[in-house]
């Protein structure tokens, strides 16, 4: 146990060294995050009322294509020197190298969503009213999904000719099941519908907002056991 | 066999087709009793149950390579992901023109129709990436397995949201006289063997495949 941490917190502490230096990942995610928002914001002044539904749905997509930004660099940065060579050599398990690039994968997302937040809220004058730990669990949520298939998928798609543009493909076909309780959980809690939500739609299916945490929860811990448990198949010579 | 497999296929595919168009016809849209529409319940659920049936296969394919690493395994995950990717087409493309004659829409995000939408995602981004990967055939055949599995995991949900949850998808019918039942059973039947031999042409084709690129490798 006492390893797995060590090891852990080396191969995390490198790449969060990294970022830091090559300040590569996060402005790039930033700056797409806005982009996202501006353009919607703008097509949400098409119909009135627009914003309340339009907003919740922006803060998704910016945190899904900026998520799989980081992603694609999570790999692709090891891939370019053949650092990815000296890690496997290195004396750690793969799953641990998969648990420690998901982290930071994880903890780019929050801190990207803590500028995206606000400027959501602000370009969509949503209110949270008094739901902010709601907010922050349904993203940490969020952030965990995206990021398990994507550290994934990350290192499968180093092998392609496409790279980046498969890794969008890849992971947006399997969080779709995912997309759904998601977006009904943050247009619950922006009060751009009830609580909860009856009739035949697949928003409705996923009913109220309990149910869309526990889907969530489920999906999370589904997909983080079984891409760690896969993680050493996808990345072996 | 499979010359026997494929008449058996052909006569059950023929006796499926010749009930359900005369004895075992079932009641049409409501919009639109006499439609030609009405039958096509024999293609749209046996499509969809042997889309099913492929991705179980694609499963067991690739969960067999990872274990074994025997190439066989994983040329069959390929030839089902081939076979799955035609029969969930058919479920979604009759799935659509069934719900324009009877609710006047091609779609809606509906539960169901979102699964079974994914489901024919899933199919086509498994051969993506399978034609993609610039990799040796070994490291090419685990990534596609490890995909296999984790896409694998969407499908209880189609099977869930197909069966469970409310929708404005057509409610289970039962089928009011025997020939119906009959002609479902068959109609099920000749697909499934479809399927069977869809996979078993394909894996052929792919195993001389394999065995030209070794020899050229060689």
């Amino acid at each position: 146990m006492k390893y797995f941490l060590l090891s852990f917190k080396a191969v995390f502490i490198k790449d969060v060294i990294t970022e830091l230096r090559a300040r590569q990942v996060l402005p790039t995610m930033i700056v797409l995050g806005v982009l996202i928002v501006w353009i919607l914001r703008t097509a949400a002044e098409a119909v009135s009322g627009g914003a309340l539904i339009v907003g919740p749905v922006s803060l998704w997509l910016g945190v899904l294509f900026a998520g799989l930004l980081a992603q694609e660099r999570s790999f692709a940065a090891e891939q370019e020197q053949n650092c990815i060579c000296g890690l496997l050599l290195a004396p750690v398990d793969e799953g641990t190298i998969y648990l420690s690039k998901l982290l930071v994968n994880i903890v780019m997302l929050c801190i990207f969503e803590l500028i995206l937040v606000p400027v959501v809220i602000a370009a969509f004058r949503l209110n949270v009213s008094g739901r902010w730990l709601a907010l922050v669990g349904f993203l940490l949520l969020g952030n965990v999904a995206i990021s398990s298939v994507g550290t994934l998928f990350s290192a499968i798609v180093q092998l392609t000719r496409t790279r980046g543009s498969l890794l969008s493909v890849l992971v947006l076909v399997i969080l779709m099941p995912m997309m759904i309780p998601a977006t009904f959980a943050l247009l619950a809690i922006f009060n751009s519908i009830g609580d909860e939500l009856a009739g035949t739609g697949a928003l409705a299916y996923v009913g109220s907002i309990r149910a869309a945490a526990g889907y969530l929860v489920v999906f999370d811990a589904v997909f983080v056991v079984v891409c760690w448990l896969l993680f050493s198949f996808a990345i072996k010579e | 066999m499979r010359k026997l497999l494929l008449i058996v296929t052909f006569i059950l595919t023929l006796a499926s087709i010749w009930i359900a168009l005369t004895l075992g016809a079932v009641e049409g849209p409501t919009a639109n009793p006499e439609s030609p529409v009405r039958n096509i319940v024999y293609i749209h659920v046996p499509g969809s149950i042997c889309a099913l049936f492929c991705f179980v296969v694609l499963l067991t394919g690739s969960v067999g390579y990872l274990v074994t690493s025997r190439p066989k395994w994983d040329i069959l995950a390929a030839a089902s992901a081939e076979a799955g990717t035609i029969f969930a087409a058919i479920s979604n493309v009759t799935g659509s023109v069934f719900s324009r004659a009877e609710w006047n829409i091609w779609w809606t995000p509906s539960p169901r129709l979102i699964s079974a939408a994914i489901l024919l995602l899933l199919y086509i981004v498994y051969l993506i990436l399978r034609s993609s990967l610039a990799a040796s055939p070994r490291r090419k055949a685990r990534i596609c397995a490890v995909f296999g599995i984790v896409a694998f995991i969407d499908v209880p949900m189609v099977i869930i949201s197909a069966r469970f949850i409310p929708d404005i998808h057509r409610p289970d019918f039962s089928f009011s006289s025997s020939w119906q039942s009959a002609a479902f059973v068959l109609s099920v039947a000749a697909m499934m063997l479809l399927g069977a031999v869809m996979i078993s042409f394909k894996a052929d084709i792919l195993r001389i495949k394999n065995r030209l690129d070794e020899q050229s490798f060689s």
